[in-house]
Parts: C-alpha cells; sequence; structure tokens
C-alpha cells in the first residue's frame, strides 16, 4: 500500500515534469499531474483484480483517462492531446522496454520474445484505448447535433 | 478589371501561405495529423473557398485550394523537425475557432500567427532542469530507492545538457538518441562506482523514460487505426529505429561493463 501511495507521488512529479517540457503552463500543469497520479490508481486497482494482467490494465487505464481528457476539453476549450499526452506518461511502458533490452544484451531469447509480445499488446492497448473513446465521443456529439437539429425542424413545424 | 482580378489572385495567394503557417506551426508543435488537416479544411471553408483539398503526413503539407474565381493554387510545406509546445497548439486552436464565426483579413491574420509564434515559453534554465525532475521521481516510481533517485536525478541532468546541445548543433536525432543514451549509462555507471545509487537498472530506466518514443508509438499506432497509413508508417518507423537506438546505446555500455 505504501508503495502504491508513493508511486502515486511519483507519477504526478514525473507527469509535472513532462508538462514543462511540453510547454504546458499554469493551472493546467496542476490538472495534468492529477491526471497522470489517476491513470496509475486505476492501473493498479485493474492490476490488483485482475491478477497481473499488465495489458489489461494499460487498456482500461487508458479508457478512464482518454474520457477524462475529452471531457476536461471540452470543459475548458482546449485541445484534447495538451491533456492526454502527459497523463499517459505513468502507462508508458519504459521498464519493459528496459528488461527487453538488457535480455536482449544476455543473449536470453525466449525472454526477448515475451517481452516484445508484452510492448506490443501494451502499445496497442493504449492506442485502442484512446480510439475507442475518440470515436465514441464524435459519435455521441454527432448523433446529438442530429437530435437538435431535428427538434428544431418539428419546432418550426 | 484585370488590375482587380491580379490584386485578388495576390491576396489568395497569401491566404493560402498564411494558411500554411497555420498548419505548419500546428504540426512543428507537435499536433497529430488529423487535426491539422481538419482544421485547414474548416479554416478553407470558412475563407469560402470552393474547394479545398489538404494532405499531410509528418514531415510536408500540400494544400490546394480553388478561389471564387475559378483559380487554383497549390503550395506545400516540409517539416524538418518538431517540437512538442502544448501552448502553441491551444492558441492556434482558439485562433481558427474565431476565424471559422468571422474570417479577418490577410493581414491581421498573418499578424496574428506572428503573435502566436512568439508566445511564452519556460526559460532554458527551467527546460534544462525539468529532464532531471522527471528522471528523478520516475526512477522512484519503478522502484528505486532515494538515492537510485539521487543518480537519476544526477545523470537526468547530464541527459538533458547532452540533448540541448545536439539540438543547438542541429545533430541527427537518431545519432543524439544513441549518443545521450550511451553517455548517461556511462554517467550512471560512473555514480555507481562513486557510490551514489545502487541498482542499476531503475536509474536507467528512470532515463529512459525521457527518451522512449513511448508517445510517438501509440500515436502512430492511433493514425494507422484511423487510416493515416502513411503517416502511421512514418511515426511507427521513427519510433522503432529510435527506441533501437537507445537500446543501443545503454547495450553498449552494458556489454562493456559486463553486466
Amino acid at each position: 500500500m505504501q508503495t502504491i501511495f508513493i508511486q502515486v507521488l511519483m507519477a504526478f512529479l514525473g507527469v509535472v515534469g513532462f508538462s514543462v517540457m511540453y510547454n504546458i503552463h499554469g493551472y493546467k500543469i496542476i490538472i495534468t499531474g492529477l491526471g497522470g497520479s489517476l491513470s496509475w490508481i486505476c492501473y493498479r486497482i485493474i492490476f490488483h483484480f485482475s491478477e497481473g494482467n499488465k495489458i489489461l490494465s494499460c487498456f482500461t487505464a487508458t479508457l478512464i483517462i482518454a474520457l477524462l481528457s475529452e471531457i476536461l476539453a471540452r470543459i475548458l476549450k482546449t485541445p484534447v492531446i495538451l491533456f492526454l499526452v502527459p497523463m499517459l506518461v505513468p502507462l508508458v511502458p519504459g521498464s519493459d522496454l528496459y528488461y527487453m533490452m538488457s535480455s536482449l544484451v544476455l543473449q536470453n531469447s525466449s525472454l526477448v520474445k515475451s517481452y516484445a509480445i508484452l510492448l506490443a499488446g501494451e502499445a496497442a492497448a493504449i492506442a485502442f484505448g484512446i480510439i475507442i473513446i475518440t470515436t465514441l465521443t464524435q459519435t455521441v456529439i454527432r448523433s446529438s447535433q442530429f437530435i437538435r437539429k431535428i427538434r428544431r425542424i418539428r419546432a418550426g413545424e | 478589371m484585370n488590375q482587380q482580378t491580379k490584386a485578388n489572385s495576390n491576396e489568395n495567394t497569401l491566404l493560402v501561405a498564411a494558411l500554411l503557417d497555420i498548419g505548419e506551426m500546428l504540426l512543428v508543435s507537435g499536433a497529430e495529423v488529423s487535426r491539422v488537416e481538419d482544421t485547414m479544411e474548416r479554416l478553407g471553408k470558412a475563407y469560402r473557398f470552393n474547394r479545398v483539398d489538404i494532405f499531410s503526413i509528418t514531415s510536408s503539407i500540400v494544400l490546394t485550394v480553388q478561389a471564387e474565381n475559378g483559380e487554383v493554387i497549390t503550395q506545400t510545406r516540409r517539416i524538418r523537425s518538431t517540437q512538442v509546445d502544448m501552448e502553441k497548439i491551444v492558441h492556434i486552436n482558439a485562433l481558427s475557432r474565431d476565424l471559422c464565426l468571422s474570417p479577418k483579413g490577410v493581414e491581421d491574420l498573418q499578424k496574428c500567427i506572428t503573435d502566436i509564434s512568439g508566445t511564452k515559453k519556460y526559460p532554458a534554465l527551467v527546460k534544462l532542469l525539468a529532464y532531471p525532475l522527471i528522471s528523478g521521481p520516475l526512477t522512484v516510481f519503478f522502484g528505486g530507492s532515494l538515492i537510485d533517485a539521487a543518480a537519476s536525478l544526477i545523470s537526468g541532468l547530464f541527459l538533458s545538457i547532452i540533448i540541448a546541445l545536439g539540438y543547438k548543433m542541429k545533430m541527427q536525432s537518431l545519432v543524439l538518441y544513441l549518443l545521450c543514451s550511451f553517455v548517461t549509462g556511462l554517467a550512471v555507471i560512473l555514480l555507481i562506482n562513486l557510490g551514489i545509487g545502487a541498482s542499476f537498472d531503475k536509474i536507467i530506466i528512470g532515463n529512459i523514460m525521457l527518451l522512449i518514443p513511448g508517445i510517438s508509438l501509440t500515436t502512430s499506432l492511433r493514425d494507422m487505426i484511423r487510416g493515416d497509413l502513411i503517416t502511421g508508417l512514418l511515426g511507427l518507423c521513427e519510433a522503432l529505429l529510435k527506441a533501437f537506438a537507445i537500446a543501443v546505446g545503454f547495450g553498449t555500455v552494458m556489454i562493456m561493463i559486463g553486466l
């Protein structure tokens, strides 16, 4: 429990650093930092309940973060990627890349293979998570516009 | 009459150039290709061009418009390097929203664009210090101890100085990544030998997170799923090559010390 608390805190600090690197200013830094912490909390919760399925945890955390950043972007009238990119930083599988590399150096080819599959799965999970939410919000917005249009036409009649 | 058309066409050419400036700024600041295409198309419609054809990949934009008088104008831009700058994207987004509601004249538009290109940035020192402030916490995040974090901070500072110098010297990005990871790896070993930091892997992971093209990898997959195949392939290729360069850099160090 204590390690998770430290990790969440460190995720906040790291994401704040990335926000500075991406030239994000003002109160938005705090929002992205908190979002980064949230993404790690989601990841750990799913990780716990799915008995250590990294890909599923990545996917679910991405879904939540992507939805959150779509909502924040609509409220604050900013592009979605401003929130999405920094908030997803804790999910980037840097450690798996490292361990793949080190097993490559140690010439342990079966480990390399399993890490490569894991990495590809995690990257695909994050990408699909974002795509699903983007498509979903676009569909909701378009259909709500459509419904409004129909209502207006009816009211006109 | 003839002169009138000539003035009009000149204005249209300037307008297309201004629109491309906006698109270029978006791409350079790290916006997705789909956003660039979408923005340009909206702006073209707002300026009442009969037809707007925009094609963009990560390294180039082609814009062809057909003006109301039937004249066809094509201009292209080549984008060589990108530097993520979210603040700029925010400003351009706001500008394009304004323009779609009420299109401005060419001169006003050009002035707005120069205003945006001078948006506030963090001072160079803050940017330099951002790197160690990322690598330190992330080392702890991936399971390092506090002393590892200290080593990670120092090597992160090394890394940021090398990257800043490399950008200044306009070094090829792959070579820069290779060099960065190699030098950082050496720095970490030196620090461990000096007694700062214990676990080599955790310190390196904290620094890898600074270099890792995770975002561009997922973006490229997203582009491909959405249907921007060329952009997706380019991004994927670049991300894989970068990951390879990082692996070679750190891997060389690991082989050297016999890990």
